[in-house]
């Protein structure tokens, strides 16, 4: 079975609150890029597909030099071929994306399945699988948490409200990644990562199109709320503390 | 004048403030398409002013409700698609509009219509941002539980159309429920535990705590990292996005993450034991204390009525 997987790196998203700014349009902070969690839940599925079908599965990115640091993992982790499609680093129009990594997917000579992680962490998109799917016009299995190989298709689970649901589905077809049990990201050893460093990275010259959405504004969030804290020792700090859950919500207390 | 729709399943209140939204922005030639699965009669007052029911959708199934939203809107999809951000479009947004060659954004708070170009503002880099995009002439749009207000709608009595049910996205399908099966997109009570709990079993004493609100568990990806919590029950940017009546949250440090997952929460209890932890500053109410030691005297003060 042959399998693509799209990888993205982005801004740590575990850096420290004000590590990372924003300003003219721009995340910017002296902050590794690493590869996004979910499109490492996509890797990680890539690779089990290869290994449990004696297959093989590529990687591709899409954006500037920073993008390489996935690439470099997918390649430690025994991708035959990586590919970055050159585009400036930044804002991507999510349909302008979809398209160049369908281009990309059809130029390496497609696949059985084409694994996205559900969400980027940097833009926060959360559309590049489902636009992919529908301009390929391939089913798309959303939040998949586990997948395997069983027969010429797969076998997989994947989340829904209150639980999950497993079932099979033919190939070709999109899946879009999240944790589970199935998807934790393995670790490459150490000797594929300094054989990773070597190999070479596929340039495709990128063609934006100019159209879709641009960004006007970036800044940063404002969460706060008026935050009063019940304060004295154990005892009133719960006192208190049941005092606003039944003025919140009524008919609680007095019973249990 | 760009052509406004909505694409919703069911009455519930996001469906509502998305109908609410579609007609603000495009008056009475907004056309709202809705998803159901009962007769199409007890939906009659669904808020739509033209709408086009199916029947004979029996789940929340991908393929079937792409199929669905597919026949609805037809050969000519309005400029603005609007679908609640959740369950229908994570099943059905992006892949519809790549199907009809349209952009596609979720998590999308405000949006607006200036000068015959769409102008929308949704969370960005895990909720530490907002990103104001130019949409140009047309998107699909998941539009955040919460942000807008669901007006007081006209009634109509739909059309109902044919509608021939394709197979489910997956073949030999078993659904398998967590033990609590609960749905926390429509709960009105969540208590919420993370990391700072420490144990798995610490995160299962807050079940008697929902027990005892008569509200749902959730928790944070942390806490499903570890294995407590099942992903279903995560809340978050990629996890669920609620907004219930009150969120307790309890041992969340407040990683934006999570915190954008529940700011539509209309009143939110922080407890944590570290007093500089960001979830009190996205918090109404705030406990520093070791939930541990306050859990005990919190039952007893509860029962006391």
């Amino acid at each position: 079975m042959r399998a693509i997987a799209f990888v993205k790196s982005i801004l740590d998203p575990e850096a420290p609150p004000g590590a990372i700014r924003f300003d003219a349009g721009k995340a910017l902070g002296d902050v590794p890029q690493v590869l996004g969690p979910y499109e490492g839940n996509a890797l990680e599925l890539a690779v089990q597909i290869a290994e449990a079908s004696q297959g093989e599965f590529r990687a591709v990115a899409l954006g500037g030099p920073e993008q390489e640091a996935g690439l470099r993992k997918a390649l430690a982790l025994g991708a035959a071929q990586a590919m970055r499609v050159d585009v400036p680093s930044g804002f991507h129009d999510p349909l302008d994306t979809a398209r160049q990594l369908k281009a990309a997917a059809d130029a390496l000579g497609g696949a059985d399945v084409y694994l996205f992680g559900r969400q980027a962490g940097d833009w926060d998109q959360g559309v590049t699988a489902g636009l992919f799917a529908g301009l390929a016009g391939l089913p798309l299995v959303p939040l998949v948490q586990a997948a395997e190989v069983a027969g010429a298709g797969l076998k997989v689970r994947r989340e829904i409200a209150g639980g999950y649901e497993e079932g099979e589905i033919a190939v070709p077809c999109v899946l879009s990644a999240s944790n589970g049990p199935g998807t934790l990201l393995r670790l490459p050893k150490v000797k594929d990562v300094m054989l990773a460093n070597r190999k070479p990275i596929e340039l495709r010259a990128g063609a934006q199109s100019g159209a879709g959405f641009r960004v006007s504004d970036l800044k940063a969030s404002v969460t706060s709320r008026a935050g009063r804290r019940i304060e004295g020792d154990l005892k009133a700090q719960a006192e208190g503390l049941a005092q606003e859950l039944r003025r919140a919500i009524p008919g609680i207390g007095g019973g249990a | 004048m760009m052509r406004v729709g909505a694409l919703v399943r069911g009455d519930d209140q996001s469906a509502l403030e998305v109908l609410s939204l579609a007609r603000a922005l495009g008056g009475d030639a907004a056309e709202t398409y809705l998803i159901l699965a009962a007769p199409a009669a007890q939906h009659a007052a669904a808020g739509a002013a033209r709408a086009v029911v199916l029947e004979g959708i029996a789940d929340a199934d991908p393929a079937q409700l792409l199929a669905a939203a597919q026949a609805l809107i037809g050969a000519a999809p309005p400029d603005v698609l609007l679908i609640p951000d959740g369950p229908l479009f994570e099943a059905v947004g992006a892949q519809l509009a790549g199907s009809i060659d349209r952009p596609a954004a979720r998590d999308v708070g405000s949006v607006a219509i200036e000068d015959g170009r769409l102008q929308i503002v949704k969370g960005a880099f895990g909720g530490k941002a907002e990103v104001t995009l130019d949409a140009g002439e047309g998107a699909v749009l998941g539009v955040r539980q919460g942000a807008h207000q669901a007006d007081e709608l006209p009634q109509a009595a739909p059309q109902v159309l044919e509608f021939a049910q394709p197979a489910p996205l997956l073949s030999g399908r078993r659904a398998v429920r967590d033990a609590s099966g609960e749905d926390l997109g429509r709960a009105k009570v969540i208590v919420s535990g993370g990391r700072g709990l420490g144990s798995a079993e610490a995160y299962r004493s807050l079940r008697e705590v929902a027990n005892l609100l008569g509200g749902a568990l959730g928790a944070s990806r942390a806490a499903v990292d570890e294995g407590w919590a099942s992903p279903s029950q995560q809340v978050g940017i990629t996890g669920q996005k609620v907004a219930p009546e009150v969120y307790l949250a309890i041992g969340i440090s407040g990683a934006s993450q999570h915190l954008s997952g529940m700011s539509g929460s209309k009143v939110v209890i922080a407890v944590n034991r570290d007093d500089k932890a960001p979830i009190f500053a996205a918090a109404d109410v705030g406990v520093v204390a070791d939930w541990q030691a306050l859990w005990p005297e919190l039952r007893r003060a509860l029962a006391g009525g």
